[in-house]
């Protein structure tokens, strides 16, 4: 009786590490797909700048009025792009917050929303601990075009973007998006 | 004698236990709900929200630079601060939130523990009401609630903290420039 209840419990632990490891790792995924399903819009593949972006991450890039290093860990960054197409935030800004909160519940701190109903521009910034450094998802929409980020920031360079947080989004999407060409 | 040790043991472990707890559970009074203001969402033209809470906000005192002047001065202005919790919307027209809102924030700083401070003034028109939790001579918490006809923000802040804490992280950590007077007016 022991024994078949040590199996069991064995299983049901073999079964489940995988599903939790790779409910964990698919975030970017899950939200990607929230915004095709909500504004009914298909994302592009990552763009040839953005990776190029993330094969000289460790040039210099300008940040915040000064000449810093370039935010995201080399490697780390994922990205998809939403251009040209219609996402109209009037009247279900309030029904998208709720559904990425869902969709992230319990795994990621939301960290800063910036709406403006006035340009249709929203800015969600969720934040997860990642062993020594931290992982950050970057969902920002404007009226015609989208884009989600995710990417590995060390503990340091959060610390200098928290104190800016209305602008942390922006700050880490451009940095995705830039070149070394482009600076 | 080694049951009046081990009972000395326990006795100490208990008031320790005890004493973190009390002060988790300050810690956490300190921080109200502001979820059911979320609905406002959906009414403003412009919401900001944002929740930096104990981890980050140990992050910010510990990896920013100790040489660096600024950056010096951040880190003490973050010193022992567990939270800052900032929402804020602006509306088109009057009446798009109601008294039963601000009467939601109202109510949890309605407990003997939070005291009003009087005769806050600010530069910016509207109202200005800011709130203190205080345990004996320290203060454990603060939260700003400042209204006009066409905003509504409410700040909240975890941990030691004082108005003029408060005025220097103004424009920082998403805490709005409220143009709160630390200083009396002088008189004419």
């Amino acid at each position: 009786m022991k024994r078949l209840l040590l199996s069991t419990v064995l299983l049901t632990v073999l079964w489940s590490v995988p599903t939790l490891v790779e409910a964990k790792g698919d975030d970017f995924g899950a939200l990607v797909k929230v915004v095709e399903e909500f504004y009914d819009v298909k994302h592009k593949g990552i763009p040839f700048l953005a990776k190029s972006g993330i094969k000289t991450a460790t040039a210099a890039a300008r940040l915040a009025g000064g000449s810093k290093k370039r935010l995201a860990e080399a490697g780390s960054v994922k990205l998809a792009f939403f251009e040209d197409q219609e996402f109209n935030a009037r009247g279900s800004i309030a029904n998208f917050r709720a559904t990425l909160k869902a969709t992230l519940a319990g795994r990621w701190l939301p960290f800063i929303q910036v709406l403006s109903l006035n340009d249709g521009a929203q800015t969600y910034v969720f934040l997860r601990d990642a062993g020594p450094k931290y992982t950050v998802l970057v969902v920002t929409i404007e009226k015609h075009d989208a884009v989600v980020v995710q990417v590995n920031l060390a503990p340091q360079t959060l610390a200098i973007l928290m104190q800016n947080p209305n602008e942390m989004g922006k700050a880490i999407t451009d940095d995705a998006t830039t070149t070394n060409d482009q600076e | 004698m080694r049951i009046l040790f081990k009972t000395i043991k326990l006795a100490s472990l208990a008031l320790l236990l005890g004493l973190s707890v009390s002060a988790t559970a300050r810690a956490q009074n300190a921080k109200i709900e502001l979820g059911q203001l979320d609905h406002l969402g959906s009414k403003a033209s412009e919401t900001v929200d944002v929740n930096i809470d104990e981890r980050l906000m140990q992050i910010t005192a510990k990896f920013l630079s100790g040489k660096d002047p600024d950056e010096v001065k951040i880190k003490q202005l973050v010193n022992g601060l567990k939270g800052i919790y900032v929402k804020s919307f602006e509306f088109e027209r009057e009446g798009d939130y109601s008294q039963a809102d601000i009467e939601s924030i109202r109510s949890q700083l309605r407990n003997p523990a939070w005291s009003k401070i009087l005769n806050v003034s600010s530069k910016k028109e509207g109202s200005i009401e800011v709130y203190l939790l205080t345990n004996a001579s320290q203060v454990d918490g603060l939260v700003v609630l400042a209204t006009d006809p066409k905003e509504l923000t409410i700040v909240n802040i975890v941990g030691p903290v004082d108005l003029e804490k408060l005025s220097q992280l103004e424009g920082q950590f998403g805490v709005p420039e409220l143009g709160i007077e630390t200083k009396p007016k002088p008189k004419n």
